[in-house]
């Protein structure tokens, strides 16, 4: 067991080695090139997109499901496993809030990158049609942001007074702002009363919310009557990709933020066997649904439906959609049946490879569905027939993914990632009122 | 020195050059061969309505027949060897124009009771001059509606003015008006009988707009006397029943028409989130404040 002193020494944020600093420096080369891009789609129009009449949902709109599928880590890992109680999350809810914050922050962004007309923004307020899963979306994911930043917020109270009394000395400045960022706080009852009760608000909260958020994003699609996406299991299809899009970067960035602060102390070994066990399950889950939503179809299919699938199964979309399938989401699930495969470096694989398997998904859902038009349009141009990004969208989506990387970067940076005063609480060691005396 | 000899002896060859040029390009411009033009006129009256030429201008475009827009037209009309000029017309983008004959009875009439218009285009820069003349004697249709035995008839008979007298044999077409294309009924053609007349039964059941049918008889482009209409107002139709939901609140209505249990739903849970969201705030508030 560590004393308080010691524990506050390992997760006190701490200042970016080299390796930081050209990780973010890398991260802005990025985005500035895909800022470029961006400011040059705005002059020009959507023409410098490969998005046309036919596939007039391109990369942009997969890039915004993952990103919404993403964010679901907050309600899964944090929420339920909070009301469930189970303690192993500790170190890793904070984490999982952060990833949540970025995604739904950057869904947000992304869904404004696909507007022609960004500076019609507000219309999307002032004239919402309150039928159409649009506005919906328009409404749900800024409440899911504010939930996610309280949810981020609240259970930092005393880990920021921890800190502001840490850097005292050390940094006046940084204590100083973490002082403000505390809110005064002194653990007092009446403090801690407070925290804890709006702790188990949100908590129950973002579950309906969250699931709300990723029907609604199902909905989008599933509204439309088109062939791939006319679904009724759509909403459950969704929800459960998203589980596992969320636990999958979860365990990915959980593995480089343990090997890069050196936690491997704080986040072990059973930690990860763990959250093994609940990405299994997500695969598990994720499989049946992709199950039902392509083996069904494949027994009742008609025309449209027939050839859909079939440039799924054997078309132009095979290697991908098998990609996605078994590499994504099959091996995962052979590899996490195995305790070794639960060992924390095959978890940052198969995290990597959830995650990556999850954004290409996104694309497989959104871009063949499009190219299969409900009402054809006659004598259309060869090249609307198919659809790959051009230049500017891969520039401007690369950008947003590493937004997100940076937004988690920061507050890594500056948050301590593992609770404090929780961690101590459940470790037994000082109570947060006395450390906390200035 | 020697160089400008060089320049003096290169200038004028550089202009002559120029001016030689320039001289084929006007020569080139002068004999740019003009299109011709295709004109095509037909005579349309309307009974209780108006009389008009309806005229189309094409000209061929490597072997297509291409409409032309914004020609100039002057309508006359050809009396003995006096020329009357009716007025003038210019054709749309689709190549048409309508003339309408604003004083059909101050228009001549050859002794054979004939009236000869004649259409002229004077030619521009890019196509040559062309006319149309056609002629008519001038006819109306007296179209009534009967019924007889519960059942309806459109009787229609086709008088030529100009003798007073009625026309046989010219086939006439009856046909409902229809919002694409007309709706046929009775024979492909009604031959006018020795009284000039035709009788065609209408069928039950055709539906109309609070239950009212356009009935139209017509003479199709008669040689002698051009296309005449008359339009009957037959109120024995099947009244349409509107089933349209546009004034209903339905999902695919315009936002001032939400369904009720939508605006419910969503603003119970907008008001309901954002209270407890607001809540929460609040408690960061009061978390500042607290003090024990």
């Amino acid at each position: 067991m560590k004393n308080f002193d010691t524990l506050i020494k390992d997760l006190a944020p701490k200042k970016f080695g080299k390796r930081g600093v050209i990780w973010i420096g890398f991260l802005l080369i990025i985005i500035i090139a895909g800022i470029i891009a961006y400011i040059d789609q705005i002059i020009k129009g959507q023409v410098v997109t490969n998005m046309r009449d036919y596939a007039l949902w391109g990369i942009y709109i997969s890039n915004f499901v993952f990103f919404v599928a993403t964010s679901f880590v907050g309600s899964v890992t944090v929420a339920i496993l909070r009301l469930t109680n189970n303690t192993w999350r500790t170190p890793l809810v904070r984490i999982a809030e952060i990833i949540a914050l970025a995604a739904i922050i950057m869904a947000g962004i992304t869904i404004m990158i696909d507007m022609a007309r960004p500076d019609r923004i507000l219309n999307l307020f002032i004239h919402a049609r309150l039928q159409s899963p649009i506005t919906w979306d328009v409404i749900i994911i800024p409440t899911y942001i504010v939930i996610s930043l309280l949810l981020l917020y609240f259970p930092l109270l005393p880990d920021f007074a921890i800190l502001k009394k840490y850097f005292k000395t050390k940094q006046p400045k940084l204590s100083k702002r973490y002082g403000f960022l505390s809110l005064n706080w002194i653990g007092s009852k009446a403090q801690k009363l407070l925290q804890e009760k709006s702790i188990k608000i949100i908590a129950f909260m973002i579950i309906p919310v969250g699931i709300l958020l990723q029907t609604i994003d199902a909905w989008l699609f599933s509204t439309t009557y088109r062939i791939g996406w006319d679904s009724t299991n759509f909403a459950p299809y969704f929800i459960s990709g998203a589980f596992v899009a969320g636990v999958g970067a979860l365990v990915t960035v959980i593995y480089v933020v343990r090997r890069f602060k050196k936690l491997e102390h704080y986040i072990t070994g059973s930690h990860f066997d763990k959250m093994g066990k609940l990405l299994a399950l997500a695969c598990l889950i994720y499989l049946y649904f992709n199950i039902n939503e392509y083996l069904i179809p494949a027994f009742t299919a008609k025309k449209g439906e027939a050839v859909h699938l079939e440039t799924l199964f054997s078309g132009s979309y095979a290697t991908l959609f098998w990609f996605v399938t078994i590499v994504g989401l099959i091996i995962p699930i052979l590899v996490l049946l195995f305790k070794k495969g639960r060992k924390p470096l095959p978890m940052f694989f198969i995290g990597l490879i959830v995650v990556i398997g999850s954004w290409w998904k996104r694309f497989v859902i959104v871009t063949p569905t499009l190219l299969h038009p409900f009402l054809p349009i006659q004598g259309v141009p060869e090249s609307w027939h198919h659809y790959f990004p051009s230049l500017h969208e891969w520039l401007i989506t690369v950008a947003t993914l590493a937004m997100a990387l940076l937004i988690i970067t920061l507050l890594v940076r500056y948050l301590p990632v593992i609770p404090i005063q929780r961690t101590a609480d459940e470790q037994g060691l000082l109570k947060i009122d006395k450390n906390t005396k200035s | 020195m020697r160089n400008q000899l060089k320049f003096r002896s290169i200038f004028p060859v550089v202009l002559s050059m120029f001016l030689l040029l320039a001289g084929i390009q006007n020569l080139y411009a002068q004999n740019a061969k003009k299109n011709k033009i295709r004109l095509k006129a037909d005579y349309v009256k309307i009974m209780d309505g108006d009389a008009y030429l309806d005229i189309k201008v094409t000209t061929k475009i490597k072997k297509k027949n291409v409409k032309v827009a914004n020609i100039a037209l002057t309508v006359y009309n050809e009396f003995e060897d006096e020329k009357i000029k009716l007025g003038t017309s210019t054709t749309d983008i689709k190549g048409e124009s309508i003339f309408i004959i604003k004083n059909v009875d101050h228009i001549k009439a050859d002794s054979t009771n004939t009236y000869t218009l004649k259409v002229s285009f004077t030619g521009n820069d890019a196509y040559k001059k062309a006319s149309k003349r056609i002629s008519f004697k001038d006819a109306e249709i007296a179209a009534k509606l009967i019924s007889k035995d519960s059942l309806n008839y459109i009787s229609a008979t086709l008088i030529d003015k100009s003798t007073d007298s009625v026309i046989t044999g010219e086939a006439l077409v009856v046909q409902v008006q229809r919002l694409f294309s007309p709706l046929r009924i009775g024979k492909e053609f009604n031959n006018t009988d020795e009284n000039g007349t035709i009788i065609v039964p209408i069928q039950e059941g055709i539906p109309g707009v609070d239950g009212n049918l356009i009935i139209e008889v017509v003479l199709d482009d008669s040689d002698t006397y051009g296309t005449l209409k008359t339009l009957i107002n037959a109120p024995i139709g099947i009244p349409i029943v509107d089933e349209s939901s546009y004034d209903q609140r339905t999902m695919w209505s315009p936002r001032d028409k939400t369904p009720i249990f939508i605006l419910i739903f969503t603003n119970v849970f907008i008001i309901g989130i954002w209270g407890v969201l607001l809540y929460l705030i609040t408690n960061l508030f009061k978390i500042s404040k607290s003090k024990i």
